[in-house]
């Protein structure tokens, strides 16, 4: 493929590095300066070498006739740290499991109504372009296909098929999904849909001619197809696209769920 | 006989491999929150440099694994891998895979045709909301992140291609010698 080993391994580099660069940059939060950020890193390795070696300079004479001492102190420092580590490191596990608990527990007072089963994500979608998930509970647990699927802010999805120990969840924002909800303010009924374009965005469609919508108005499920039971918060009316036929009109809905984030659910057992 | 096994060994666990980056790391490694298809690269390597029942082998069970993993049916993903198989027994007789451009080229028309592919059959199984825009918004960044990782990991798979195309073709190798 390269003619010869050392532009091949130029271009390689190259190439890594461009990969790195556009990953950072395509990621990257709006609110930080691009050129501020370019030109801290430029400078400040520099600035801090800078200061250390005039810090060295300015009179720390005691600095060379002191290194015994220091190297005492500093295995006594090192053996301390490690010992800080490992009690952080602990603390961080009890952290995240009274976390997670909270969550369970919020979520099953919040439903309380429904016999719901916890349950964690265990893997998401490989593709860009469905959005599927898979949790670890399973046949074993007593779950069954069509089983609604929740999360502390909201609805997530359906289950769509199981295993003993594990199940297909397909999520709202599946382009393959599709809801009937309520708009809570005038109880007027849309269909919303995934779409393609965002994690956290439905399509509202076939909205009827005389529906007044609200922007930010609060979205909930009708209980109408079969799967979804009535009133679960699904999310809130972001943008308001109006159409030359108002038939065509239709809303984007973001979600209450962010998926980006999304760890623990509940599946509801008694739909 | 031990080569081969060998040989299969290796291109499972890189089958595993690519899965859990997939599945793991590329969801945060990406551009834009687009990930790369390392399948399809994967295929269209063992198309490239295997012989036609290694890729059909291949990717009939990673696709249907895939599919019974991911899916609600058998068919996404299976098919796609499929075609890209076909793409790359194609390419292997009739383009260099000296040339760098060849294989991007190869690479990019084989994302394409899977991902196409996917979301055609996605359609009429599921009956989604077909989004043209988005969806070449997607394909496009899809491409340019496979061809990337193509560039950069190309050298090692070619040098273990070769290992493999000189195991399974023999003496049938014809296009390296034009």
């Amino acid at each position: 493929m390269y003619k010869n080993k050392r532009s091949g391994l130029v271009g390689i580099i190259i190439t890594i590095v461009v990969l790195v660069l556009i990953v950072i940059f395509s990621n990257r939060e709006a609110n930080t300066t691009f050129i501020e950020n370019i030109a801290n890193k430029l400078v400040m390795p520099v600035q801090n070498g800078l200061i250390y070696l005039k810090n060295k300079m300015s009179g720390n004479s005691t600095f060379f006739t002191d290194i015994n001492n220091l190297k005492t102190e500093n295995k006594e420092l090192k053996e301390e740290n490690s010992k800080l580590e490992q009690s952080l490191r602990e603390l961080e596990n009890i952290k995240t499991e009274n976390e997670t608990l909270k969550e369970y527990l919020n979520l099953t007072e919040k439903y309380g109504e429904y016999k719901t089963m916890p349950a964690y994500i265990i893997n998401k979608d490989i593709s860009n372009y469905s959005k599927t998930i898979i949790i670890n509970v399973g046949k074993n647990d007593g779950i069954e296909e069509n089983m609604t699927v929740i999360a502390d802010e909201g609805l997530v999805g359906y289950v769509i098929s199981v295993t003993d120990t594990t199940s297909k969840i397909r999520t709202i924002i599946d382009t393959s999904s599709s809801i009937s909800c309520l708009m809570s303010t005038n109880k007027d009924s849309i269909v919303c849909k995934g779409t393609l374009n965002n994690n956290m965005e439905l399509k509202a469609m076939y909205i009827s001619t005389d529906a007044n919508l609200v922007q930010g108005d609060s979205i909930d499920t009708s209980g109408l197809g079969g799967i979804y039971p009535k009133g679960i918060h699904v999310g809130t009316i972001k943008k308001i696209v109006a159409t030359q036929n108002i038939t065509d009109r239709y809303a984007i809905i973001e979600t209450a769920v962010d998926f980006n984030k999304l760890n623990t659910v509940l599946v509801i057992k008694n739909n | 006989m031990l080569r081969k096994v060998l040989i299969n060994v290796i291109l499972i666990i890189i089958w595993f491999i690519i899965y859990f980056l997939q599945s793991n790391f590329f969801n945060w490694f990406s551009i834009a929150g687009i990930k790369p298809n390392l399948f399809v690269i994967y295929i269209l390597f063992i198309g490239l440099f295997g012989n036609r029942m290694m890729w059909i082998i291949y990717a009939s069970i990673f696709g249907i694994f895939l599919d019974l993993l991911f899916e609600q049916t058998i068919g996404p993903n299976l098919f796609g891998l499929i075609l890209v198989g076909i793409i790359a027994t194609f390419s292997d007789k009739n383009f260099s895979k000296d040339s760098r451009i060849t294989i991007m080229f190869m690479v990019l028309i084989s994302t394409v045709v899977f991902e196409i592919s996917s979301y055609f059959i996605r359609y009429i199984l599921y009956s989604i909301n077909v989004e043209i825009i988005a969806f070449l918004r997607i394909l496009s960044l899809e491409v340019i992140y496979n061809i990337l990782i193509t560039i950069i990991i190309y050298p090692l798979i070619q040098r273990f291609g070769f290992y493999i195309e000189n195991e399974y073709k023999g003496n049938k190798i014809l296009t390296r010698y034009f």
